[in-house]
Formats: C-alpha cells, sequence, structure tokens
C-alpha cells in the first residue's frame, strides 16, 4: 500500500519537475531529478526483487583460462564473477589478492577470507581475521576477536567486534560447476557487535591439499549481509 | 485545503524542493540483526510519549523525528530532534479551525519550542526519568512543564512489551486533576495576541500539578495499543468551542508500516477521533548506501636494495621540468577521479599537489584518491606527498602523506586509524612558488539553467507559500580568485495576493516587506556580483565581494578570517555597506543604507557539536549579538538552532520578542548514494521580524575553508581508502 503511495508520489513529481542542464555534467543537474531518480531505481529495483544468482555450465567454464571468484550477495542478490587483479605479501599474515569485477567493486581476501570490500557500498574498509587464517591453515579449532571496520555508507565506519569461535566439523565433498572437490568444512561462530549481542556464522570449505579455500560464506557488514564466494578456477 | 498543506509545510519546508518523504517511505532496513529494538513512539506533540500525554523514554541519539497530528480541529506538525543521548528539543507549528481565539483569522496558529532532559537513563529496577518544558518561549498556548518516569517490562506471561508511564504535570499539563501546587504560586491565563517570546522562567513548574499516567503495549513488532489518563483540562479550548471534552482517559492503537513510519488511530476525551502520523529516522543511517567506484591498488615500489637504480633521482635534476613533466601526466589521471589539477611542485624527494575537488562530499575521499594517483605516476624516489586541496582559490591545508605508510597500510586490519597516526595535517602556504601551473585551467565559465521552488512559511493566512519558476546562474572566473557571478530566476507561479502594505513593523523594513518583493517583477536577478578571495598567509583568508549581495540589499563587503588547520577556535571579521534594494527585482536602489557587520568566534566542541557567537551592528541598525549551536554529523547532516539579541526592544521588535530559528542541513550523497558535493540548507523561522537581521552575503569564508581542515577531514578519515 505504501510502495503504492510512494510510487504515485514519485510519478506527481515526476511530471512537475523539468529536466535541467548546464555547462558541466554532474555539478549542475538539479536536486529534485537526481533524487527522484535514485527512487525510481530503489522502486524498479524492489518491483523486480532481488536478481537470481548465475551458475557457470561445463562449458562455459571449459573457456575460461584465467583466474575466476564468483560471488553470490545473498541480501543484494545476483551473482558477480572477479578476475584477480593483484597479489601482495604485506606485514600480514599469509597473501592478499584483489579481485575485481566488471562492475568496479573490488574484493580483498587474505588467505581466502574476506578483510576489505570496496565499490560495493557499505563496504568493509578494513578487518582483522588473524584468528581465522590462523585456523584454516592449520585445519584446526581456534578462537578469538575479530574486528570489521565497516563503513555505515556515508564515508563514516562503525567498527564491529566479535568474540569467534572456529570449530572443524568434518569433511565435504564440494561441486563447483562440474569440479569435485574433498574439503574440510569450518565453521566460524561469532558474538559481538555493537550492543555485544549479534550473532554471526561464517563458513568455510577448506582443500586440505592446497590450504585454498575453495568455497565459503562470509559476513561483510550490516547492510551488506553474506557473500557467498566461490572459487571456480585458481 | 488550507490544512492540508499545513500538514505538509514543516516537512516540505526542511528539504524545499527535495522530496525527501517518499524516499523515507520507501527505505527499508537491512541489517535487520543490528536493528533499535523497541523504539519510542511520538505522542500527539510529536515528541516521544503516549497519546497527548509525555512519557520519560529519550529517542536513540541524533534521531529526527517529524509528528502530524490531527483531532477536535487541532493540528500540530512538529519537528523533533534527539540533540544528545539526553537533550531532546522540538519545534511545533499548530493550526486551530476556530474563530474564537482571534479576530482576524479563521484559522488559529502558532509556533512552539519544547525541551527535555533526561535525567536517569532506565536501568533494570530504575526507570526512565525526564524532566520537560513544553512551548517554553511561545506565546504559551501549550505552555506547561512534567517531570515523567517510564519503565518497560516484557517476558512474563503477555507476548511483546509494556512500557507504563507515570509523571506530574504544571501549566497546561496540571489543569485537570489537581493536587495542589507544591512550588506555589500561581500562572496566568493563556492570552491569545500576546508578544511572547520570551523564556517564562517565573512561571515554570509553578501553579497547580496534576498526575497523569499511561501504558504502552506493542504486542508484537507491528501492533502498538495505548491507554491513558490526561491531566489536560483543555481549558482554553472548551471555553471556544473547540471540542467538547467528555473524558480524561484516550486510547489508541498504532501500526508500524515501515521501519521509519508509524501511523495511529485514537479515540480521545470521550469525544474525539484523532489520527497521528510519526516519521522516524536518523542522520546517521542514510537513505541510500553510498557506492564510490573502487579505487585501484596502490601501486608498490620494488626495494630499495633490490633495484637502487629505481630509485635514481636524475630525472628530478631541473626541478621546474620535472614539475612540468609530472603536470603533464597528472591533468588527465586526476580528471577520471573528477578532480582538477591546479598546480604541481616536485623535487626528487617530495611533491605537492594542489587541487580541486568536484565531485566527493568527504574531502578525504579526493585525498585518498590523490594519493593513489601520485603513487602510480610519481618515479620511486619520491617519498613525500603534500596534498593541497584548495577551493576557491583558497589553500584549505597540507595533508602530507609518506609513500611507504601507504604501500604498507592499504590491507592493514586497521588501516584508517594506522594512517591517521602517521599522517601530517598542516597549514598551506598561501602560495606555491616555483611550481608547475594547470596552464588550461582559466578562464572557468560555468553556467546552468534549472528549475527552482522557493517557499515562505508561517504567514497567518496561508502557513506555507510555494514560489516556482526558472533559474539560470552563470559565473566566471578569469584568473584564480576572482569571480563575476549571478543569478537569474523567473517566476511561473501567481505571485502572492498578499497584502503587503500593512507592514507595521517599528524598525526599518530590512526583512518584513518580504511579499513585495515576491509581488515585485516576475524575473529577478537574484544576486549578481564580483568576489575576490585569498590567502593572506598561512591561516588568514580573506574576501572582497561587491554587487547584488541578496536579494534585498546590495553594496560591498570584506571578510578577513584567521583558522589555523588544527585549530578548533577561528576568528573572523566581516564589514559591510549596504542599500535596500528596490522591490522590482531588478537593478534599482532604496534610500535605506546601512553599514552592518560583526565579529565572528566559531568553535567545534568535538563529537560534532560547533558553536558560532557573532556580535555587531543587524541591517536594521541594531547592536547586539548571535548565538548559534548545532550538531553537525560526519557525513554532512546538520541540525541547528540561533538566536539573536539586540538592542531592540520586544515591543518594538513585536511578535515574538527577539529573532530566534532552527537550521537543518541535508546532504544530497545522503540521499542519492553516489558522490556529490551539494547540501540543502533550510532555516526554519517562526517569525521573520527586522531585528537581529543579518546581512546574507554569498561565499562567506568559514563554511569554505572548514571541509579541509583536521577536524573536517577526521570524521571521515576512512576515506582516503575508498
Amino acid at each position: 500500500m505504501i510502495k503504492e503511495i510512494s510510487r504515485l508520489v514519485c510519478v506527481g513529481l515526476m511530471g512537475l519537475v523539468l529536466v535541467g542542464c548546464s555547462s558541466e555534467q554532474g555539478t549542475g543537474t538539479n536536486t529534485p531529478k537526481l533524487v527522484l531518480d535514485s527512487l525510481s531505481q530503489v522502486i524498479a529495483a524492489r518491483r523486480a526483487g532481488p536478481p537470481q544468482k548465475l551458475e557457470l555450465t561445463a562449458a562455459q567454464l571449459a573457456e575460461i583460462d584465467q583466474p575466476l571468484l564468483q560471488i553470490n550477495p545473498e541480501l543484494l542478490g545476483g551473482s558477480s564473477f572477479l578476475g584477480r587483479a593483484t597479489t601482495r605479501r604485506d606485514s600480514g599474515l599469509g597473501t592478499v589478492e584483489v579481485w575485481n569485477s566488471t562492475d568496479n567493486a573490488r574484493v580483498f581476501l587474505r588467505n581466502g577470507v574476506i578483510i576489505g570490500t570496496r565499490g560495493v557500498g557499505g563496504d568493509m574498509i578494513s578487518a582483522d581475521a588473524n584468528v581465522t587464517i590462523k585456523a584454516l591453515s592449520a585445519g584446526a579449532d581456534r578462537s578469538g576477536v575479530r574486528t570489521y571496520v565497516v563503513s555505515d555508507g556515508d564515508v563514516t565506519t562503525t567498527e564491529y567486534r566479535f568474540q569467534c569461535k572456529l570449530d572443524v566439523i568434518g569433511q565435504e565433498r564440494i561441486t563447483i560447476v562440474n569440479q569435485t572437490f574433498n574439503t574440510n568444512y569450518i565453521r566460524e561462530d561469532c558474538v559481538g557487535g555493537v550492543r555485544g549481542d549479534a550473532v554471526l556464522r561464517n563458513e568455510y570449505w577448506v582443500q586440505p591439499s592446497t590450504g585454498l579455500v575453495r568455497k565459503s560464506r562470509q559476513w561483510i557488514g550490516p547492510r551488506v549481509g553474506y557473500f557467498e564466494v566461490v572459487l571456480v578456477k585458481n | 485545503m488550507i490544512r492540508k498543506l499545513a500538514i505538509s509545510s514543516l516537512s516540505a519546508a526542511l528539504l524545499g524542493s527535495v522530496a525527501l518523504v517518499p524516499s523515507i517511505l520507501i527505505a527499508d532496513n537491512v541489517d535487520g540483526i543490528f536493528e533499535v529494538p523497541n523504539r519510542p513512539s511520538l505522542n500527539f506533540y510529536g515528541a516521544s510519549g503516549l497519546i497527548d500525554m509525555p512519557s520519560a523514554e529519550a529517542l536513540p541519539d541524533g534521531q529526527v523525528a517529524i509528528g502530524v497530528s490531527n483531532f477536535g480541529s487541532q493540528t500540530r506538525t512538529t519537528l523533533t530532534f534527539q540533540a544528545t543521548p539526553r537533550i531532546q528539543a522540538s519545534f511545533r507549528y499548530v493550526g486551530i479551525d476556530n474563530p474564537n481565539f482571534s479576530q482576524s483569522f479563521d484559522t488559529y496558529r502558532d509556533r512552539s519550542f519544547d525541551v527535555r532532559f533526561l535525567l536517569n537513563r532506565e536501568s533494570q529496577y530504575l526507570p526512565a526519568v525526564t524532566v520537560g518544558l513544553q512551548d517554553f518561549a511561545g506565546t504559551g498556548i501549550y505552555a506547561g512543564e512534567f517531570v515523567a518516569a517510564t519503565k518497560t517490562f516484557s517476558g512474563a506471561s503477555i507476548p511483546g512489551t509494556v512500557k507504563a508511564t507515570v509523571g506530574l504535570g504544571w501549566g497546561r499539563l496540571g489543569s485537570s486533576g489537581g493536587i495542589g501546587a507544591p512550588f506555589g504560586g500561581d500562572r496566568p491565563a493563556f492570552m491569545p495576541g500576546d508578544t511572547g517570546g520570551e523564556l517564562s522562567t517565573d512561571q515554570w513548574f509553578r501553579g497547580e500539578a496534576a498526575p497523569f499516567a499511561g501504558v504502552e503495549w506493542n504486542v508484537n513488532g507491528k501492533l502498538g495499543l495505548k491507554a491513558e489518563y490526561s491531566s489536560d483540562a483543555y481549558i482554553a479550548e472548551t471555553t471556544r468551542g473547540v471540542f467538547d471534552r467528555k473524558s480524561r482517559f484516550n486510547f489508541g492503537a498504532e501500526y508500524q508500516v515501515t521501519e521509519g513510519i508509524r501511523v495511529g488511530a485514537y479515540y480521545l476525551y470521550g469525544s474525539e477521533l484523532g489520527v497521528n502520523v510519526q516519521l522516524q529516522f536518523n542522520p546517521n543511517r542514510p537513505v541510500s548506501q553510498q557506492r564510490i567506484p573502487a579505487p585501484r591498488p596502490y601501486f608498490i615500489r620494488p626495494s630499495r636494495r633490490e633495484q637502487p637504480e629505481a630509485y635514481d633521482t636524475a630525472w628530478a635534476a631541473s626541478e621546474v621540468e620535472g614539475s612540468v613533466l609530472v603536470r603533464d601526466a597528472l591533468v588527465p589521471l586526476l580528471e577520471a577521479e573528477g578532480l582538477t589539477l591546479i598546480e604541481v611542485k616536485t623535487t626528487a624527494s617530495t611533491t605537492e599537489v594542489r587541487y580541486s575537488n568536484e565531485r566527493y562530499g568527504a574531502t578525504a575521499v579526493s585525498v585518498g584518491r590523490v594519493a593513489r594517483v601520485l603513487a602510480r605516476l610519481l618515479p620511486d624516489s619520491v617519498e613525500t606527498f603534500r596534498i593541497v586541496p584548495v577551493v576557491n582559490n583558497l589553500a584549505q591545508s597540507a595533508i602530507v602523506l609518506r609513500r611507504s605508510d601507504l604501500e604498507a597500510l592499504e590491507f592493514a586490519p586497521n588501516s584508517s586509524d594506522a594512517l591517521l597516526a602517521v599522517a601530517g595535517i598542516t597549514s598551506a602556504a598561501p602560495n606555491l612558488a616555483g611550481s608547475a601551473r594547470n596552464e588550461d585551467l582559466f578562464p572557468i565559465f560555468n553556467w546552468s539553467v534549472g528549475p527552482y521552488l522557493t517557499q515562505r512559511l508561517f504567514d497567518p493566512d496561508k502557513p506555507v507559500e510555494f514560489n516556482a519558476g526558472l533559474q539560470l546562474n552563470l559565473s566566471y572566473e578569469p584568473i584564480p580568485g576572482w569571480k563575476v557571478a549571478g543569478q537569474l530566476q523567473h517566476r511561473l507561479t501567481s505571485a502572492s495576493d498578499s497584502d503587503g502594505s500593512s507592514n507595521t513593523s517599528a524598525l526599518e523594513h530590512v526583512r518584513t516587506d518580504a511579499v513585495l518583493y515576491d509581488q515585485g517583477g516576475a524575473t529577478s536577478i537574484t544576486n549578481l556580483y564580483v568576489n575576490r578571495q585569498w590567502k593572506a598567509a598561512p591561516d588568514v583568508y580573506a574576501r572582497v565581494t561587491a554587487g547584488y549581495l541578496e536579494r534585498m540589499f546590495g553594496g560591498v563587503s570584506a571578510e578577513v578570517l584567521w583558522k589555523p588547520v588544527g585549530s578548533r577556535l577561528a576568528l573572523g571579521v566581516e564589514a559591510n555597506y549596504v542599500k535596500q534594494r528596490a522591490f522590482d527585482n531588478a537593478l534599482g536602489f532604496q534610500d535605506y543604507g546601512v553599514a552592518t557587520g560583526h565579529a565572528s568566534a566559531y568553535y567545534e566542541f568535538g563529537n560534532g557539536f560547533t558553536g558560532q557567537l557573532d556580535v555587531g551592528r543587524y541591517l536594521a541598525g541594531d547592536v547586539g549579538g548571535t548565538v548559534t549551536l548545532e550538531r553537525e554529523f560526519a557525513n554532512g547532516w546538520r541540525v541547528g538552532g540561533f538566536f539573536t539579541l539586540t538592542d531592540v526592544s520586544a515591543e518594538d521588535f513585536g511578535e515574538g520578542s527577539f529573532d530566534k530559528g532552527i537550521t537543518v542541513t541535508i546532504p544530497m550523497d545522503w540521499l542519492i548514494g553516489k558522490p556529490d558535493q551539494r547540501k540543502r540548507s533550510t532555516t526554519l523561522r517562526p517569525l521573520t521580524r527586522d531585528g537581529g537581521a543579518r546581512l546574507n552575503v554569498p561565499g562567506r569564508l568559514y563554511e569554505q575553508v572548514r571541509s579541509g581542515h583536521r577536524e573536517g577531514l577526521v570524521g571521515n578519515w576512512s576515506g582516503v581508502w575508498e
């Protein structure tokens, strides 16, 4: 009902608003039009519902000759395919990989654990995931503090602090397109947040032979929710 | 019809032409695991409470609430702001459809301010306790004080939560079921048409007191039920036949439509049906998540030990040639980030870049983008970046970053704080000697054409009156620091039919003739001026402006501002001589001229609170001071209030006794979720009179300078990595 009303309000206002123009693109576009444009996008997205998650076929996979990461954002819907842009060793644990999407977003993985995103909106600016990284590489239970610095969506941040416990649940065979992998399934349960009562669960499927995180489900932030991360091709 | 207009007037005024309300209607709460449970609901006065009675609850810190309620021919539109975790302030506009309140109008309209203080936060055993003043400075129709206690109960055998409130009220809130006057005294009855405006301290908590009580049962996340025992006799209303009060009990049901909207229906005082629409949102939670295109990762230099030849400094043997080379490469790279290079100077080890930012609302984002471009472009021997944001020829500050810190910290666990700890934010010299300048930059010519919408509020006949039309903006900057700018508006709506000739103000009519300007020519020159501004010293900024400065005045204006980069304190002086412009909105002047000016002190208290004190001579020739207090959120939202006291007597000033009002500033990017620098500011004055009126000069210095100073940068420092 309210959605209907707001849609009507928007349509009505759009009729009233004249299109502005200026010498410089962007700076002179008039305020009501910009707001209405962003509103109509939100409404269009609502009407369409979240986009569908994509599944690669075996034929498509066969054509891929470079590293490929698939990310399925649970709240936002849809799928994003990312290529590896750079690999970096710094003073922290393990190796940082920067993965690029085609739509100007980036994900930072430290040994397969997400420690940052950019261009998503409500991004993870930085994260301390040392306990997680140690547990995954050792394939053993661990517990400790995990912190996330997450954008509030307006170039300010909030630090979320969690007490996390990692448990190796057991072996699982997972299938990615037409490839099967033997993995260790490791679960990370966290309690914390601003009021101390928020609960998170990250999940990892780690190949014991290579230490690669083949598949995972990881929390990005309160507004973005969880990403399912699949390493389609390394 | 008029009532419908009144309902939308406050929210429309907040944004002017921006349609905030529908965007909040559809904004969802996606962060389910972090939502605020049990948010306080609003009462008919638009403040946290029961139905017509207040409660002791505070809203979440920073919360903005708009309440529109109607019962018994009374409509109240209220804007409430939880200014701190303990202080809540409200501004209200009320319309009572009844001719008996005043001789000249069918609808009695009034404005009122409330303030509340939370004495005790609710704990496991103790209730929240709040003391409040209602309508403490108006003509006093709603004048009343209260102390209330609220306790929340949940669990047990009933679903949801129950909030129980008991309180004691004075004034209007102590007019029914009184138990005597604990603090003695008596209070005068409400008199419509009184000048009002002054703090009625001698009346607070005086006279008869009466208890009130109520419960709110939030059955589940959506449905709430309320019942209360009211201590308000509605004497002024019932004696004038506004409505019939038959009972002290009120009942209602409320429904939470979305995260931000709650609607309620009520049965009040045994005779009336009422409705209440409650809108709540928090400036800290943007309507749209801002999505800034991801930056490229930092380019990492090889280590000096492995590749010493990469650190060769021969390229900068001639600093002039080196600077020119860097300039030519930088211009397109910065342009791709929405930034404009002004000048650059480099040595083999240090590069200083001066640039202007037309894209990002947060200066810190532009600093990060410049640093990334420099790391990609510059030879490995350059270790120090001096990044200088420039706004209209004013170099704001020099942000000094070490390249190796940027390389090392990009993926560090606490990258923002770690970088801030090693970054230098220092003052920038007025000019950069020996630099390579961007020769193609000047002259700069900008224009834009678009619609405009302005409103005039709180006219007794028409609570809100809109003017709409087309406007043309022009600006020309021949050389750095010089600007010729103007705005032309053509009104398409019909001119106001209010009678502007009945102005009885005892002072020079410096502001009260607004209707005559509205009725003047349909095509108006809003402003047209020449501006020169420059930095006189590393911490001193200066400006001279001449021309048609604002709609009602033209003349000359000069300003000097002292604001060190790391200082919370700034001092400024402004002197102007202006003449009143003709009502035809063209180039003519009237006879009245005045020398006006102020000495100003600005202070950043921290946590976003800012204060300003201006002392000087105002447009009507009166002498006094203005106090402004604002809360500024790091994302650019600002909510504040101001008052001006001058040597004009309350009688000469007229209704309201002295000038006061509230200001609300909303950043565009908060609404649209894309990088944008524009902001929409609205000043709401309950009454516009001629006393304490300040000249509106375009381009005052303080706000131009501040965004690149320390306090302006650190709130958005994470943007350096975005």
